[in-house]
């Protein structure tokens, strides 16, 4: 009776599932949030910001160097800014500004999807493997 | 195919569309993230009207749709047919098997799944052709898309239920 609201909706939800239900859905919740910690920590913290414009490498930057560069994507300028060994991007002609909206990065990617821009920090293991990234494409 | 079938299939088409198209108006804050409210009419299609009813009602939304919002052909549309394509087949095809394993919101759940792991072996092949940045966005899209799947599929059950099966 004085049941909040929440509650009431929670067991209303979990009324109509079925066991199968509930599994597959504890089982999504585990396997993306340790993918997404696992993830994490399969990309440490790196010393170079690599642009890629279009697939092809456009700048190699070193991290620990303030830097603002302008970079020339398909629908646009694409404006990387690296401070205090982050970066960010500043300004995008894309609709969603999604790249924008990931903030400051010390490791992983911040990608431009509708200007084709990725940035990926990369750490020194990264540079021994740059052949074999090339073959991959 | 019965003509009753054809107006079923006519009428969940348009429901789709609609949502689908209206869907596609709101604001994303992750590009790919969309709420698949349109998954509810797909949910309710395979459950009441079977398999090649619902598989049929994703075709012709995602055709229809793509031709209003005017992304027909373009990137968008081949991300939204795949991703529409195989997690109808997915729901399907589970359906299929185990009938009564999965209610509605796991089938919903299981739809979600297999639209954005279509949707991301899509963006790799066709865009960014790399697979650290697919790593890393794969369990955040997995984790939303569960927490919308759950939502959809409630409702999608909730529709199930309310809707008699002989009415058109």
């Amino acid at each position: 009776m004085s049941s909040p609201k929440i509650s009431r909706a929670g067991r209303e939800i979990t009324k109509g599932a079925t066991t199968a239900d509930k599994i597959l859905l504890i089982a999504l919740i585990i396997i993306s949030v340790s993918g997404f910690i696992f993830i994490k920590k399969a990309f440490p913290e790196g010393t170079d910001v690599k642009i890629e414009v279009n697939g092809k490498p456009a700048y190699l930057l070193p991290l620990n160097v303030d830097k603002t560069v302008s970079v020339k994507g398909i629908n646009g300028d694409t404006i990387v800014e690296i401070k205090d060994r982050k970066v960010r991007i500043n300004e995008s002609p894309c609709p969603n500004k999604i790249c924008m909206h990931d903030g400051w990065i010390q490791q992983g990617a911040l990608i431009c999807l509708p200007n084709r821009v990725i940035v990926t920090v990369t750490g020194n293991k990264d540079r021994d493997n740059r052949k074999i990234d090339a073959i991959s494409g | 195919m019965q003509s009753q079938d054809k107006y079923r299939i006519a009428l969940l088409s348009a429901y789709a569309v609609a949502i689908h198209s209206f869907e596609s108006l709101l604001p994303s804050p992750v590009p790919w993230l969309r709420l698949g409210i349109a998954n509810i009419i797909t949910l309710a299609t395979l459950v009441l009207y079977g398999f090649r009813a619902a598989m049929m009602v994703t075709l012709i939304r995602v055709t229809l749709s793509s031709l209003f919002i005017g992304t027909f052909l373009g990137p968008g549309f081949v991300m939204s047919f795949g991703g529409g394509v195989s997690s109808t087949a997915a729901m399907g095809i589970i359906y299929s098997i185990f009938p009564r394993l999965f209610g509605p919101i796991g089938l919903s759940l299981i739809g979600a799944l297999f639209h954005n792991i279509a949707q991301l072996f899509l963006a790799y092949i066709l865009f960014v052709q790399k697979i650290e940045p697919i790593l890393i966005v794969s369990p955040i899209l997995i984790l939303l898309g569960t927490l919308t799947g759950v939502i959809n599929g409630f409702i999608g059950g909730l529709l199930i239920k309310n809707i008699p099966k002989k009415s058109p």
